[in-house]
């Protein structure tokens, strides 16, 4: 889900200005109920049989292809239907949806003393649609794949950081994937990656203590793909599936249909209920009308699933008004998502310029203009309470700065840092992708600035090439439009990547020895509580030093058709657990 | 290369102008006819009450005590996912045309200032239009020869893109390179759509223009003005362009309500002016996502919008007619 | 006449060409990096590089120019090694970021747009040429002031103002229609027809509102003409006069007018297909510049352009059947 918020920015843009649902506009009414407000219960014994029909407003997934998938619903979907992976999450609402169970593998993976090797032993009877068994090899070719960055683009890249391959001297890895021809060391994978004899046990050797890594083979990234299948670029088209069900039709645009895998043994896996015969996703339905069709609730619509967003103005109708319509057809609670402002430290290297920054901010006018109460509650830092063990309050807002700093902000702390700093604020550039959420945002922001003397000019970027943008340091301005949500349930995912040297979205160009120092340290703790307490004093120091402007612990809603059953909100990947839903009949 | 967006220039009817009666004595006839006409009338004083309003406009919100970018919270409803509090759209007394979705900013001031924005790049792109359109009509026209060719194919070229898609798909790739030359992102944005309307709008002026200078060229005063071997400049200044002034001013009144629309629309499909600054288009645009639970915020610039179109409309037809000496309102 | 038509079809594919020049130079040389748009964003310079390569974008733009043209008539392969993948005639290019060749989105487009145009086409043309009679028929009556009034009021309509008020009051105010969305007729005629009346309705009014008044000038004008007071003279009926003889002269600008605007919105009526959702070219154009997808830009533009310019040619064709002296003085 890291990488997600773009991605959700991105299929929602296409649409033209009307169809666009504010990007993650969520949250309930109370704020304190997070994940727990899901309603339906959790997961239930369902029933089989029936079509589940799924509306998005998007042409088409981003992608289909395991390696290449990376936006948390996506993974939920995908996971519930068609890719097996190692491990996965159990269905069930609330905490206990984020505990991690055996998938594919008999079991949740064995790593030796300093958890740099970990082995992971296929079950019986895995097999791919055609029949053909899963074995090791699969499993590793799959792996294989992302180290084609040219061909494998936009996929999560654990595979490369974590996997012991030497790196070349441009920081690439020596390893260039399946396709690569000259110049490429598959040895070295070979020796990363290793398979037992009877093709059954697979083997990573790790760079790293990597204390959750059973974790991250939950991401598709490391699901099997056959060899002999793989048409690289255009495999994205054209899925072998590993689970209950397979790919029958799939129209970009229209629609897609899965119908049952015959080859898939229920034996094999006790993760999958099942149920449905049949997923229909509907493609690039109008937002409004997909709403419209689930609160009308009409018979041919009542196995319905929206998947996205729903429009701001119906979530007062659904939410607020304690329509007995809708009671068991809702959930409300935190997305995956903290959004924030990167503050470039290259370019704004004075401590008390940003703090200024960070105190001038009135998150008040950013929560209304991403939609109020249903937008989700002020963030106090990086780390979000959907990461219990990780998450304690920044103290940020209290006097962190010198002076308690209300939801409206404190010009007057603001414009009392700047003095302090002993120089002149310059002048600030805020960039943005170019949509209408951002874009009020982006006023927001302006105004809080304003209000502190702080001028701000407004530089939006066209959707496609945002974030070839702001990762251009020749480009990239002060101040930069940011959003995140952790691969796997671990601040590892989300501190290291946003603020350490090897991030791959350190947008504040945070160059920090000390700081990055102390990451390395709190990766390799293995007692997950005491390692969550080092991202705990991770997060804070990284409020004092200002390099992000935090704004909001984003809260999502989402509804369906009164005849769906095992509705609710899933904490692993922030959606509904789409592999549990069933057809009432 | 017309497009659903608006009605474009091409497929304005042309408006056929015979140039060669003495000039002035046609100005005063068409003044007098269109000052017959109430309905040009009325149209005519409209617009001028709506400029000198966006011209006026800081200083009319400051009497009123509005400001088109003052966030007010107060006026929003959280638990109803930031909308404006109350009925039609959060009007009350501070905000007498009620307030944006998610910001609480006041709409008439917005409205009062988006004005400012879209008549701007109107006025200034139909200035550019008239003198590009003019100029290379006249040249084609005048030269003849392989330059009048070149002349046609381009414009043949220009008017067969397919424009609001060019403009659409040009505008973050050229309003990077203003910005890269020391813009602000504002000012490229603005700077960009006049440029690309001036682009696209002057092949239709220039063969309009072309067409009357041949007639012209073959008439007694100009061949008279050649045979006393006055200098090209002085033929073209003197002669040639006061007997033009009729067909530009008809194209020009024709295309501006064209171009206030076309502005309007491409807000619509996101290129516009830069947050905070309002115009018409851009309001329009962002009202489109509300218009089911806050029509009134759809409503407010739309109506703002057609009302100037038309008025333009109106006018514009009573100017053709005035100036069409062979027609008038009866047979044209 | 012969001479005519081949002069006339060469100036058009001259026309073509500098059309496909003009757009692949536009959106090739303009971006400071066409290979940097075309990897996600966990991207690295090697990607980009890698990128560069494989879609040809190393070479000189000439060079890519003929590679996209050769593409077009014979195919082409992009790539190299085992991640090669041919992309067919007639080839417009590969959008990376959505991982598909771009002829095939084309051709799924282009049926919605088609079925829009044609049937808001039909629409306008019906009501805005018999209006247009009308209004002259009863010319300086109140029933042609009415008739131009409104037309005027149409014609000053933004399409989106009009197709929004459409669907507010019709869809969501008085729940005429469901909402609209998209079905091609084959799968579900009935919700065909639901979802595109209101987008041609709105096509239609603007549309029509230009159309009046352009018959009903034409017919004016050719109603004092010599020819009909001839035929009146003769005793013809008056309804004969008009068809036979009226409407037929002064069709020619209607029918270029008509081909024009037709080859227009077969191009993709962008802001229609936006308001309504309607998966045609004009929303596969303003998505891949949401999408800084610059293959499917260029190829959507290529596309409405060519249209604009067989349009042309067909309706200077046209003109010199209906009227021979066009083909004297061409």
């Amino acid at each position: 889900m890291g990488k997600a918020i773009n991605r959700g920015l991105r299929l929602a843009a296409v649409v033209s200005a009307g169809a666009l649902a504010l990007a993650a506009c969520g949250g309930g009414s109370s704020s304190s109920e997070g994940s727990a407000a899901a309603s339906g219960g959790g997961s239930a014994e369902g029933a089989s049989g029936g079509t589940i029909t799924m509306l998005t407003n998007a042409e088409q997934w981003q992608h289909v292809d395991p390696q290449r998938m990376y936006t948390g619903a996506d993974i939920a979907f995908f996971s519930g239907y068609t890719t097996r992976t190692l491990t996965q999450y159990a269905y069930a609402a609330g905490e206990a949806g984020t505990e991690l169970i055996a998938d594919m593998a008999t079991d949740t993976g064995t790593a030796n003393e300093d958890a740099t090797s970990w082995s992971f032993t296929l079950r019986d009877g895995v097999s791919f649609e055609d029949g053909t068994a899963i074995t090791c090899a699969d499993v590793k070719y799959g792996v294989s794949r992302t180290f084609a960055q040219d061909v494998i683009t936009d996929g999560p890249t654990y595979a490369i950081s974590y996997l012991d391959i030497a790196k070349a001297e441009d920081g690439s890895s020596v390893y260039k994937g399946p396709y690569a021809t000259d110049g490429n060391d598959a040895a070295a994978f070979d020796a990363a990656v290793q398979c037992s004899e009877d093709g059954k046990t697979i083997t990573f050797n790790l760079n790293r203590s990597v204390a959750d890594f059973n974790y991250t083979v939950t991401l598709p990234a490391f699901s099997p793909v056959p060899a002999a299948k793989d048409t690289g670029e255009s495999y994205d088209d054209a899925v072998v599936s590993s689970g209950p069900y397979k790919i029958s039709e799939y129209t970009k645009g229209q629609k897609m249909t899965l119908v049952r895998n015959e080859n898939w043994d229920k034996a094999s896996d006790d993760y999958r209920p099942a149920y449905p015969d049949q997923i229909v996703v509907e493609f690039a339905q109008d937002p409004a009308a997909m709403d419209q069709r689930i609160i009308a609730d009409a018979p041919e619509d009542q196995a319905t699933v929206e998947y996205g967003n729903m429009q701001p103005e119906n979530l007062a109708t659904v939410f607020t008004a304690n329509d007995p319509r809708f009671e068991g057809r809702t959930y409300n609670g935190y997305d995956p998502y903290v959004r924030y402002t990167a503050i470039n430290t290259s370019l704004l290297p004075n401590v008390k310029h940003r703090q200024a920054i960070v105190a001038a901010m009135n998150n008040a006018q950013y929560i209304a203009a991403r939609g109020g109460d249903f937008a989700g509650e002020r963030a106090d830092g990086i780390v979000k309470p959907n990461l219990p063990l990780d998450y304690a309050p920044s103290g940020i807002w209290d006097d962190m700065y010198g002076d308690v700093i209300p939801a409206e902000g404190n010009p007057e702390l603001a414009k009392k840092l700047i003095e302090e700093s002993g120089e002149p604020m310059p002048d600030l550039t805020y960039q943005f992708p170019n949509n209408p959420v951002d874009e009020k945002i982006a006023a927001a922001i302006q105004s809080s600035m304003a209000a502190a003397g702080i001028n701000v000019t407004l530089e939006p970027i066209e959707p496609g090439q945002y974030y070839g943008i702001v990762f251009d340091p020749e480009q990239a301005k002060e101040l930069m439009r940011s959003g995140w949500g952790p691969d796997w349930l671990n601040a590892s995912t989300v501190i290291p990547e946003l603020l350490g040297q090897t991030g791959g979205f350190n947008l504040s160009q945070v160059q920090d020895d000390a700081y990055e120092a102390k990451i390395q340290d709190a990766l390799k703790i293995l007692d997950r509580t005491e390692q969550g307490k080092a991202w705990q004093e991770l997060n804070k120091e990284a409020m004092q030093n200002a390099w992000v402007i935090p704004h909001l612990f984003g809260k999502a809603q989402a509804f369906w058709g009164s005849k769906i059953g095992n509705g609710f909100l899933w904490d692993a990947y922030g959606s509904l657990a789409f592999g549990d839903l069933y057809v009432e009949q | 290369m017309s497009t659903d967006t608006t009605v474009p220039p091409a497929a304005a009817p042309p408006p056929s102008v015979s140039g060669a009666v003495t000039g002035l004595s046609l100005r005063q006839l068409a003044w007098r006819r269109l000052k017959r006409d109430k309905a040009a009338m009325f149209a005519m004083w409209l617009l001028v009450a709506i400029f000198l309003t966006a011209l006026l406009a800081p200083l009319i919100t400051n009497l009123l005590g509005v400001n088109p970018y003052d966030f007010d919270l107060t006026s929003l409803d959280p638990a109803q996912g930031s909308l404006p509090a109350g009925p039609w759209g959060g009007a009350s007394l501070d905000h007498p045309l009620g307030v944006e979705p998610l910001t609480g900013r006041d709409l008439l001031s917005r409205l009062l200032f988006g004005a400012r924005v879209s008549l701007f790049i109107a006025c200034t792109a139909v200035i550019m239009i008239a003198i590009i359109g003019t100029t290379i009509g006249i040249i084609a026209g005048y030269k003849g020869g392989w330059l009048d060719t070149v002349i046609g194919r381009t414009t043949d070229l220009l008017l067969a893109f397919p424009f609001i898609l060019a403009i659409l798909a040009l505008s973050p790739v050229l309003t990077q390179r203003l910005q890269a030359m020391g813009l602000s992102p504002e000012s490229s944005r603005v700077v960009y759509l006049v440029l690309v309307f001036a682009f696209f709008g002057w092949p239709y002026l220039a063969r309009l223009i072309r067409g009357q200078v041949l007639s012209l060229r073959e008439r007694e005063f100009v061949e008279a003005a050649v045979a006393n071997g006055a200098p090209t400049r002085r033929i073209l200044f003197r002669e040639v362009l006061p007997n033009l002034w009729a067909p530009i001013i008809v194209y020009v009144t024709i295309s501006l309500p064209t171009l206030i629309a076309t502005e309007a629309a491409l807000a619509y499909l996101g290129v516009g002016i830069v947050e905070p600054t309002p115009s018409w288009g851009k309001m329009l645009a962002d009202s489109v996502r509300y218009f089911a639970v806050v029509p009134t915020y759809l409503f407010i610039p739309g109506t703002a919008l057609f009302i100037v179109v038309y008025a333009f409309n109106v006018f514009g037809d009573a100017v053709r007619d005035a100036l069409d000496p062979r027609t008038g309102r009866n047979v044209r | 006449m012969t001479a005519y038509v081949i002069r006339r079809v060469l100036t058009g594919l001259l026309i073509l060409v500098l059309l496909s020049m003009l757009t692949f130079v536009l959106f090739n040389a303009l971006p400071a990096d066409p290979a940097a748009l075309t990897c996600g964003k966990n991207c690295t310079p090697q990607v980009i590089e890698a990128n560069r390569i494989r879609l040809g974008l190393d070479l000189p733009l000439w060079q890519q120019y003929i590679e996209f043209v050769k593409g077009l008539f014979a195919g082409r392969t992009y790539g190299s090694g085992t991640a090669t993948f041919a992309c067919a005639a007639p080839c417009l290019g590969y959008s990376f970021r959505r991982g598909e060749e771009v002829t095939p989105l084309i051709i799924n487009a282009l049926p919605t747009t088609m079925y829009l145009a044609v049937g808001a086409f039909v629409l306008w043309m019906i009501t805005g040429v018999l209006l247009g009679i009308y209004a002259a028929l009863r010319r300086g009556r109140w029933q042609e002031k009415v008739t131009l009034g409104g037309a005027l009021v149409g014609y000053s309509f933004p399409s989106f103002f009009i197709g929004l008020l459409l669907l507010f009051f019709v869809v969501i105010r008085w729940q005429l229609l469901p909402y609209p969305s998209y079905v091609p007729p084959t799968d579900n005629p009935v919700q065909f027809f639901q979802t595109m009346i209101l987008p041609w309705i709105t096509l239609a009014l603007i549309f029509a509102a230009f159309y009046i008044r352009l018959t009903r000038n034409q017919m004016l004008e050719t109603l004092s003409e010599d020819f009909i007071r001839t035929a009146r003279a003769k005793g013809l009926p008056e309804r004969t006069v008009i068809r036979k003889h009226g409407l037929r002269a002064g069709l020619t600008p209607i029918v270029t007018a008509a081909g024009l605007d037709l080859a227009g919105l077969l191009g993709g009526a962008i802001i229609v297909e936006s308001v309504f959702t309607l998966p045609g070219l004009g929303r596969l154009a303003v998505g891949a510049v949401v999408d800084s997808d610059l293959p499917v830009i260029v190829a959507t533009v290529l596309v409405a352009g060519s249209f604009i310019v067989i349009a042309n040619i067909i309706v200077d064709l046209l003109y010199a059947v209906i009227d021979p002296r066009v083909r004297l003085s061409a």
